[in-house]
């Protein structure tokens, strides 16, 4: 006997993790603004999101948790569901960078990048979808790896191997999830912001100038692709989607 | 430093001003180096990329490895 195909509804109450600053700050913002109930944490909560706290008091729950803190988190989730709702999203965004070359990064930050960016997450993936599939919810998740889990960057192998790693989990979550909670990630190019941090103003031209659409990824590039995810009947599923402006191909 | 080149069939300029671009002494040769002072500390010394794009000849070099021993 077959099943009738069913749709998962557009997302009611997100979870982002890493929702102070940067792009995780920026999807609570556009979510927020789309008036979807939203709960972030962050390890440090920044004014600007205590500013969305008060601006929409009734759709946002935040504070301060640290991703790699489980117990935390999971206290975390059960205050947003008291507070908004059932959490039938999540948004995984937090994570660490890195910038060193592999034979000089010490195991023990390797551990901590490895901790905080793809054991942490799945460890919240599958608390959210234990509480979802619980309550008999449908759902989607949402995992923000990067296009290095694609291709190589010296001075990013910790990061690109747990990037790639969420990228595999999404594939598997995907299978794994039936259809019920749909799993996709949206893997950004490298941003203006970051890649000025470190490079000089040459070599950010040299960049430009080789990416087909002539700029560097912003944030605001990538809130359409997620608010999609999260919100449109499309049938993606186990996807990673990428953003940056075909400079990688 | 000069073992480093020597190994590689160069010789370490005399200048400490010498560009490490023009006598082909590249961040992997940099961390060759590193890890020949490790091995002599019995210690590692971890760091960051940026510290590395910083270094441009081979005074750089020299004074980044004695930051590295003293830090």
């Amino acid at each position: 006997m077959s099943e009738a195909p069913s749709v998962v509804p557009p997302a009611s109450v997100v979870l982002v993790s890493g929702g102070s600053r940067g792009l995780g700050l920026a999807i609570v913002t556009d979510l927020l603004a789309a008036g979807i109930k939203v709960a972030a944490f962050a390890r440090t909560v920044t004014p600007e999101l205590t500013a969305l706290g008060e601006k929409y008091p009734n759709h946002l729950h935040y504070g301060s948790v640290d991703v790699n803190d489980s117990a935390a988190g999971q206290a975390f989730v059960k205050a947003v569901e008291s507070r908004l709702g059932p959490i039938d999203a999540l948004v995984n965004n937090a994570a660490i960078g890195q910038d060193s070359l592999h034979v000089h990064t010490s195991a023990d930050h390797l551990a901590e990048i490895i901790q905080t960016n793809l054991t942490s997450p799945l460890i919240l993936t599958r608390f959210v979808l234990r509480r979802m599939l619980a309550k008999g919810l449908k759902g989607r998740i949402v995992n923000i790896t990067s296009i290095c889990a694609q291709r190589g960057y010296p001075g990013l192998v910790a990061y690109s191997a747990t990037k790639g790693g969420m990228d595999a989990a999404t594939r598997s979550l995907a299978r794994e999830l039936g259809g019920r909670i749909l799993a996709n990630a949206v893997a950004p190019g490298f941003f203006a912001s970051e890649m000025s941090a470190v490079l000089g103003q040459t070599q950010l031209d040299q960049i430009v100038r080789r990416t087909p659409t002539g700029h560097l990824t912003e944030p605001e590039d990538v809130l359409p692709v997620v608010r999609m995810l999260l919100l449109e009947n499309t049938n993606l599923n186990g996807q990673v989607l990428v953003v940056d402006g075909a400079a990688s191909i | 430093m000069g073992e480093v080149m020597t190994a590689q069939g160069r010789a370490l300029p005399a200048e400490d001003t010498a560009d490490l671009r023009e006598i082909g002494f590249r961040s992997l040769d940099f961390s060759e180096l590193a890890l020949r002072v490790e091995d002599e500390l019995g210690d590692e010394l971890n760091f960051d990329a940026p510290g590395l794009r910083r270094i441009a000849t081979v005074g750089d070099v020299l004074d980044f490895i004695e930051q590295l021993q003293s830090a």
